[in-house]
């Protein structure tokens, strides 16, 4: 009966395993050439067998050593940052850095389980206003102030 | 070579001393004590975000500034550390041993001063060690051939596995991830596209920014909220007398002197840097004290040579990428991300081709240096005070800086979505305990190894042996095996455990 002893380490081997597939597998159709004229599949396929080979290793270590657990994962955060990442990057274009700097604020205060709307609204005007001061009209970065440019 | 140290060091001056350099010297320091001082927001992603930022400038002043954010964090670290025992970054977390309670000892002033006139004192023999052993090595990377940057390459990568924290194994597995990401995009050889899976914002590889930020800036962003307890800090601590007494004058320097020795040394390493240096140099104080016992209850010792140690060990990691082009840990990593951006390909050609840009460089270290102790003791009320500031408040701005930064690279939805996606494999690597430094650097340095093994190959017609028939290349390569060697030797894993051990 194999009894997982580091579930850490099985994960990562798990996970290396599957980088090193994925490497192999869509690296397959690059031609592999040969030692002294490498082709471009070449160096990624040798990579990907090694990380199969590291993800080996490391996998039945997770099954013959102890080692710590793996720290439950909290969706929440996750969820509410990746969110006002990607949210920043479809709405700015359209309304521009002061209103998209709110919206990200106000949805990243959500990460937390006890966020205060009224407190989110008020640090997102705040972080509006030097965002736009800063980037757009002191560094005069790329990016739109207001809608409609 | 007939190179001329002082007349060197001369024009570096001069041109780090413009008003303008100044400025962004200034700028640099103060942005790296700041976040030196803020915990949960380290050096890394830092200079990260500001990189978009720099590519207006000048290379110079670009250079000089994220140099400021790096050992300005070293400063603003150790402030945090005495005065309320949250290291701010983690070159830091050994002065939290005894500088805090010194502080609870009322003897916080003395903590601080000392802290900082060694880390002063260190980074002026940094600055000094730079500019007299930058010029040998470049003189001898010009020796370098494709095989000996291949295995000197592989001996860089393995040591930092190996100094770095956490497992060997699983460091290497990162390390070899990173070299595979950084293969994505054209290949220059063939003009073949590699796992671009027809996404155009990848066709010319991934962008170093988005795989930072994501895989360091968010995902310390979602490891901190995890925490039921958002920390505040109480703080209490009083600082009266700043100045060290004579007592603390003959107690410290000798371990500031040791301090800066190992840590100018240790700096070198590849995989070095200042947190390697700090802990090197906190066993060994501890190991020369008359009465060890003392230590972790207020020993002076125990911030001053640590202290000085990570100040040196920050200085002296840019010498393997300013004359070898190798970054020796991720914030060099970094640096080298930042000068390719400009046009410049780090290693021995930086100091013959661009002589003003490197002892510019070497210079503007020292002016920070001097700046930091200015900056830093007169205004540590003010520092301690940002510490007040509750992270709910403080997590948005971060994530709205670091998002604007990946956003401004070309202003591409694309980049963000790349973010998002590291800031997922990156939290969920570090949940089965992999860390994401060694995947940074084998990221940056994927397209150079295969370049230079692909011309290895080519020199010897397909015959692996170049590697060990050309002597730079098999020093090197033996040197590795040296540094393997002695992770396998039990009593010297013992150690580096029992070091990594806080």
């Amino acid at each position: 009966m194999v009894r997982v002893r580091s579930p850490q380490d099985l994960g990562a081997g798990a996970a290396f395993l599957l980088i090193g597939a994925a490497g192999a597998y869509f690296g397959n159709d690059l031609a592999f050439g040969t030692a002294s004229r490498m082709g471009p599949g070449y160096f990624p396929t040798l990579l990907s067998w090694l990380i199969i080979g590291i993800g080996v290793i490391v996998g039945f270590r997770g099954l013959t050593i102890e080692g710590p657990a793996i720290e439950p994962i909290q969706l929440r955060p996750i969820l509410f940052v990746v969110a006002a990442i990607l949210m920043f990057g479809y709405l700015l274009d359209t309304i521009g850095l002061a209103l998209t700097a709110i919206v990200l604020t106000t949805v990243a205060a959500y990460a937390r389980r006890d966020a205060s709307l009224g407190e989110a609204l008020l640090l997102g005007a705040g972080l509006a206003l030097f965002a736009v001061l800063v980037f757009v009209y002191a560094l005069s970065q790329p990016l739109p102030a207001w809608w409609g440019r | 070579m007939e190179f001329d140290v002082f007349h060197n060091l001369a024009t570096g001056f001069a041109a780090a001393l413009s008003l303008k350099n100044l400025g962004f010297a200034l700028l640099g320091c103060l942005l790296g004590t700041l976040i030196g001082v803020l915990p949960g927001i380290g050096p890394i992603p830092t200079i990260a975000m500001l990189l978009p930022i720099t590519f207006g400038l000048e290379p110079l002043s670009a250079l000089i500034m994220l140099a400021g954010i790096y050992y300005g964090a070293q400063y603003g670290g150790s402030t945090t550390s005495i005065l309320v025992n949250i290291p701010g970054e983690a070159g830091s977390i050994v002065t939290t041993l005894d500088g805090h309670p010194m502080a609870r000892q009322g003897r916080a002033g003395a903590a601080l001063g000392v802290a900082a006139l060694g880390s002063f004192f260190a980074g002026c023999v940094g600055t000094v060690f730079i500019a007299a052993f930058g010029p040998p090595l470049a003189a001898l990377a010009q020796q370098f051939n494709s095989p000996d940057y291949f295995s000197l390459m592989v001996l860089g990568l393995v040591t930092a596995v190996v100094l770095a924290h956490g497992s060997v194994v699983k460091a290497v597995g990162m390390v070899l991830v990173g070299l595979l990401l950084g293969l994505v995009g054209t290949d220059v050889n063939s003009g073949l596209t590699r796992y671009t899976f027809g996404i155009s914002a990848i066709w010319d590889g991934i962008d170093f920014l988005p795989l930072v930020i994501g895989m360091f800036g968010i995902v310390e962003i979602i490891r901190n909220l995890e925490q039921r307890q958002l920390h505040r800090v109480p703080v209490s601590a009083r600082i009266r007398d700043l100045w060290p007494s004579g007592q603390d004058f003959r107690d410290s320097w000798r371990p500031v002197l040791r301090g800066t020795a190992l840590g100018s040394l240790l700096g070198i390493l590849p995989g070095g840097g200042a947190v390697l240096a700090a802990f090197a140099s906190y066993t060994v104080e501890k190991k020369m004290a008359d009465e060890p016992g003392r230590f972790g209850k207020g020993a002076i010792e125990g911030v001053a040579g640590p202290e000085a140690a990570n100040n040196a060990g920050a200085q002296t990691s840019f010498i393997p990428l300013l004359t070898l082009g190798l970054p020796s840990n991720a914030i060099m990593a970094l640096m080298m991300g930042a000068m390719i951006i400009q046009g410049i390909q780090p290693g021995s050609a930086v100091m013959t081709k661009h002589p003003d840009l490197f002892w510019g460089m070497v210079a503007s270290m020292w002016i920070g240096n001097a700046m930091l102790l200015v900056i830093n003791l007169p205004l540590i009320g003010l520092w301690v005070r940002l510490l007040s500031v509750p992270y709910r408040l403080l997590y948005p701005a971060i994530l709205l800086f670091c998002v604007i930064g990946v956003y401004s690279i070309n202003t591409n939805v694309a980049q963000l979505v790349i973010t998002a996606i590291f800031a997922v494999f990156g939290y969920v690597l570090m949940r089965f305990g992999c860390e994401p430094a060694p995947l940074v650097l084998g990221f940056i340095l994927g397209p150079l190894m295969e370049e230079n093994l692909r011309r290895s190959l080519v020199l010897s017609r397909g015959d692996p042996m170049i590697f060990l028939e050309r002597p730079i290349s098999a020093v090197l390569l033996a040197m590795t095996l040296a540094v393997v060697a002695m992770i396998v030797l039990p009593q010297i894993r013992r150690t580096r455990e029992e070091a990594f051990q806080e």
